[in-house]
């Protein structure tokens, strides 16, 4: 059990940068250039370790301790969550749905005090953007998990996973997809994907962009690779709780677990390419629109309720 | 069939809430021309399961009429450039409309779970209901001709659909009624449509209209 | 089966076709001829025996609001061919007007004579579809505009009746009037299903809460069509309603037809109080006259025949006052009830026509609404508490003197100017009309009998 958790943990941290580097990759080629190689956010990461850390004059020691807090809250959830695994390996019990709802919740919260830390204009801007969309999504994340808790009867991300794999009924119910639908467009949030954030730093947009402008070196490293380790998570619950359920081994046994490492990243390159040609057909919103946006994910999850109670 | 029932009705609830989401005449008339479709399909899967005729034809004349053509005749009633009409100020913000328009939604059906569900017998007759109220609720929530044209389309929808599914029995002379009529209606508003961007602009007369 | 009774129908559908032929002067020529023809055959009808057959269903109700209809028809046409040239940028030519005209009387035609009662929903939708571009026919923005609300409130409202429809089918099994008269069995359903057709039928009836667009449409349509508006196409959805509340057998659906009458009066009756352009006073006054009506109509029995009688007087009265709203209109320019001076000077008949068509419309003795009133008041004093009755007599008073009041200034005012008088029709339809208000006095016996 415990050697499947550190190997869970090395997958996600080892892989993470990759799917990044996969979807940016995809992007480029629909745009008909050549664009970089898949392992550039390896190197962008090995090339940061290398360069000496840029301290603001007037931050504070949270500044300094934060990305490293965040990365370590993200390595948590690695422990916690379904991803190559349908059963709880070691760290399991620790939280249940909500419990990673909140983990997700205070890595944000601690990325804004970063942020405001800094004391940057720039990443005030950002801060202030962020929190008021996060403090509209968020409600919707919580809806989410209440109706998968009605749907298994459990907050326990891994028997919610049991429930879609085995019964035909629940997975293909009107509720369900609802709520994927639904989670799915709070992925787009939270992971700043296009019709909410696009990928340049201008101020006019930027919204998580701009949050880590002052950061450098090996600090900007862990908070990118955190970054990157977030999309990896949450692209893998939405995979393994929400759409594709499937193949994820429910019993302990280590040659299916390996199978399926290999299933998982074929299932996430899968998601990239998606997220990709998404990306490339949408514009992004301008900032008052995503609200509007944000009251269409939130009619998604509610109206799985009213699915619920008139399928009775 | 309750299942397929669910399927469409609720494609057709977000529908409308996408048509509150959106601001550009275009793109709700295209989305109200898809709701439609997906009324005839519902009613062809309605004839193949009941083998009426009379349904199949219902289903046929609601594609050509409320999918095809009507929303053909709106669009090119348009001004020059269709794609550019937009509704500039709404009188409720999009995003306070959508909310609203889901809080409808599911006030129709505790109005329906209150009042009709016991004679009826079947919940998601509720679906329909709540349309009606999307659709009345699109109509007041927006200035555009058009637009209000749309959510009055809707609201005959969410009746078409109503009846489709619970009364199929209803007289065939009914219904058929119902759409010529909508025709009319829909002829008639595109003229005055037409008349209403070529009149010339007096801004005192509007106000003869108060009181 | 009975031809004459479709033939009200056949003459204005012919007439209308007839319209489109291009001669000069032909459409107005045959427009009159088939509108006295349909007046001529509603006096038959009136004196043929009931008919109950897969189409069509006349008993007296039926056939006194088609004569209603047919004689509103007639004068609204001979107005009309004086009155077009006033109109200085008509929306369409002449010939379109009548071709219009004729149609908005065939479909009201058939909204009164048809047995099944979606049918009747078909029938009221295509007053709408017929009569929306008459209303437009003065091709200004606000007239437009005011086209637009009428479309669209009143298409939402009936969509609301047709639910109603359907669940009144499903409560029932039939849609035939005839069958849903003499019915003894009904599902639960039917009460919610009737009370939704009040609301439904009741925007087109200019009934609260969606009379909104009536006051507009009246404002800005040409006098005619206010006129024929006013006095038989919200007769023609009160009479949907008269038959909903007659196969209804449930007290509480009658009860909330009754809310809903004596809170048009009341809304009406303020309004009028505070209005300064005269069409829309006679607008407001219109649906204080509904609101009565429905208030009869819930009541049933003996004032029913005193919500006929008013809806048949008030039709007169009230076209001749929009008649001669028009006349004021043509010669003043203005709609404004304060720059309307010295009527009864500059144009003494329609002066004095419009006092006593404004008296009639108001319920004054001795014309016909006072005693279509008075019966449906003795009624209600049976049936509520007499301080509601002395409320609701309180604001027909408010409505009363607003009416009258406004339209005495606008008649006794001083004011020089030369006599400008209208010539001929313009005059004697409007006298005609209000002649027949009070004649109706006269035929409240053949009436009663025609309706038992």
């Amino acid at each position: 059990m415990l050697a499947l958790s550190v190997i869970q943990l090395v997958y996600v941290l080892a892989l993470a940068p990759l799917i990044a580097g996969i979807i940016s990759t995809i992007e480029e080629r629909i745009e008909s250039k050549r664009g970089p190689s898949i392992f550039q956010p390896y190197y962008d990461l090995l090339k940061l370790f290398r360069k000496e850390n840029v301290i603001p004059a007037k931050s504070s020691p949270i500044f300094r301790i934060g990305p490293y807090v965040t990365f370590s809250l993200y390595m948590l959830l690695t422990l916690v969550l379904p991803i190559i695994t349908a059963f709880p390996l070691q760290f399991g019990p620790v939280v249940d749905f909500i419990g990673g709802g909140l983990t997700f919740g205070a890595a944000a919260t601690f990325k804004k005090l970063m942020a405001l830390d800094s004391r940057s204009n720039y990443a005030h801007l950002g801060t202030s953007r962020s929190a008021s969309i996060g403090a509209l999504s968020e409600p919707i994340t919580v809806l989410i998990f209440i109706m998968l808790g009605v749907i298994s009867k459990t907050n326990n991300p891994y028997i919610i996973n049991n429930v879609l794999q085995t019964s035909m009924t629940w997975y293909l119910s009107l509720v369900h997809w609802f709520v994927a639908a639904a989670f799915f467009m709070v992925l787009l949030v939270e992971t700043g994907k296009l019709p909410i954030e696009s990928h340049s730093t201008a101020e006019l947009g930027a919204i998580d962009q701009s949050m880590e402008i002052e950061y450098s070196g090996s600090d900007l490293a862990f908070f990118k690779w955190g970054g990157y380790a977030k999309q990896f998570l949450l692209m893998s619950v939405f995979l393994n709780v929400y759409t594709v359920p499937f193949w994820v081994p429910m019993k302990m046994n280590f040659d299916s677990v390996f199978i399926y490492m290999g299933i998982q990243l074929l299932k996430l390159v899968g998601l990239a390419i998606v997220f990709a040609f998404f990306e490339e057909s949408v514009s992004k919103f301008r900032l008052l629109k995503n609200f509007d946006y944000i009251a269409v994910a939130f009619s998604m999850a509610f109206l799985s309720f009213l699915v619920f109670s008139i399928s009775g | 069939m309750n299942d397929f029932f669910m399927l469409i009705g609720f494609s057709e609830i977000l529908l409308v809430i996408f048509m509150q989401w959106e601001v550009y005449v275009a793109k709700i008339i295209k989305t109200f021309s898809i709701s439609s479709y997906a009324v005839s399909v519902f009613l062809l899967y309605l004839s193949f399961v009941q083998h009426s005729y009379l349904v199949l034809i219902l289903a046929i004349l609601t594609a050509v009429i409320r999918g095809f053509f009507i929303p053909n005749f709106i669009l090119k009633r348009l001004a020059r450039d269709p794609w550019r009409e937009r509704e500039s100020k709404p009188i409720m913000g999009t995003a306070s409309s959508i909310i609203i328009s889901l809080v409808i939604a599911i006030f129709a059906y505790v109005l329906y779970e209150a009042t009709m569900l016991n004679f009826i017998g079947v919940l998601s007759g509720a679906i329909p209901i709540a349309l009606v109220f999307q659709g009345a609720f699109l109509v007041i929530s927006r200035r555009n001709a058009f637009i209000q044209l749309v959510g009055y389309m809707v609201m005959e929808n969410a009746a078409f659909l109503f009846t489709g599914y619970l009364f199929p029995d209803l007289p065939f002379s009914v219904e058929a009624g119902t759409v010529l009529d909508l025709i009319g209606v829909v002829m008639i508003s595109g003229i005055i449509m037409r008349m209403r961007e070529n009149s010339p602009k007096k801004s005192d007369d509007i106000d003869e209209l108060r009181g | 089966m009975d031809l004459v009774y479709i033939l009200p129908m056949a003459a204005s559908l012919i007439g209308a076709l007839l319209c489109l032929v291009r001669i000069e002067k032909f459409e107005e020529i045959v427009s009159i001829i088939v509108s006295v023809c349909t007046s001529i055959f509603a006096v038959l009808i009136l004196f043929s025996p009931n008919v109950s057959n897969y189409f069509l269903f006349l008993d007296g109700i039926s056939k006194i609001m088609i004569l209603t209809i047919s004689i509103v028809y007639v004068m609204t046409v001979i107005f009309s061919t004086t009155f077009f040239k006033y109109i200085d940028e008509p929306l369409f030519q002449k010939r379109f007007y009548y071709l219009l005209l004729n149609l908005f009387a065939f479909s009201m035609f058939f909204s009164v004579s048809v047995n099944n009662f979606g049918l009747v929903w078909v029938g009221i939708e295509a007053t709408t579809v017929t009569s929306a571009l008459l209303v437009a026919t003065e091709n200004d923005e606000s007239s437009i505009e005011a086209t637009w609300r009428y479309i669209i409130i009143v298409s939402s409202g009936l969509v609301i009746s047709f639910i109603a429809n359907i669940l009144i089918y499903s409560a029932t099994g039939t849609l035939d009037i005839s069958k849903l008269l003499s019915m003894n069995s009904f599902s639960a359903l039917l009460p919610l299903g009737s009370m939704m057709a009040l609301v439904g039928y009741g925007t087109k009836a200019g009934i609260f809460p969606m009379h909104t667009w009536l006051p507009d449409v009246h404002g800005k349509a040409p006098a005619p069509v206010s006129a024929i508006f006013s006095g038989v196409l919200l007769p023609v959805a009160l009479y949907a309603m008269i038959r909903v509340i007659q196969f209804t057998p449930i007290e509480y659906v009658k009860t909330f037809a009754l809310i809903l009458g004596f809170l048009t009066v009341i809304i009406a009756a303020s309004l009028m109080a505070v209005q300064t352009n005269y069409k829309r006073l006679f607008a407001y006054s219109t649906m204080e006259n509904m609101g009565m009506a429905l208030i009869g109509i819930s009541l049933g029995g003996y004032a029913l025949l005193g919500v006929i009688i008013l809806i048949l007087s008030h039709a007169f009265a009230k076209s001749s006052t929009f008649f001669l709203s028009g006349n004021l209109l043509s010669r003043y320019k203005t709609l404004k009830i304060d720059e309307v001076k010295g009527v009864a000077g500059r144009m003494p008949i329609t002066a004095y026509t419009l006092l006593f068509s404004s008296m009639a419309i108001t319920g004054m003795p001795p014309f016909g609404t006072f005693f279509g009133e008075i019966m449906i008041i003795f009624v209600l004093l049976s049936a509520v508490h007499i301080g509601w009755v002395l409320l609701l007599m309180a604001f027909l008073a408010l409505a009363f003197i607003s009416m009258n009041f406004k339209v005495g200034k606008m008649l006794f005012s001083d004011s020089e100017g030369d006599n400008m008088e209208r010539k001929r029709v313009g005059t004697i339809i409007p006298v005609i009309d209000t002649i027949l208000s009070l004649a109706i006095v006269f035929f409240i016996p053949l009436i009663s009998k025609v309706i038992k």
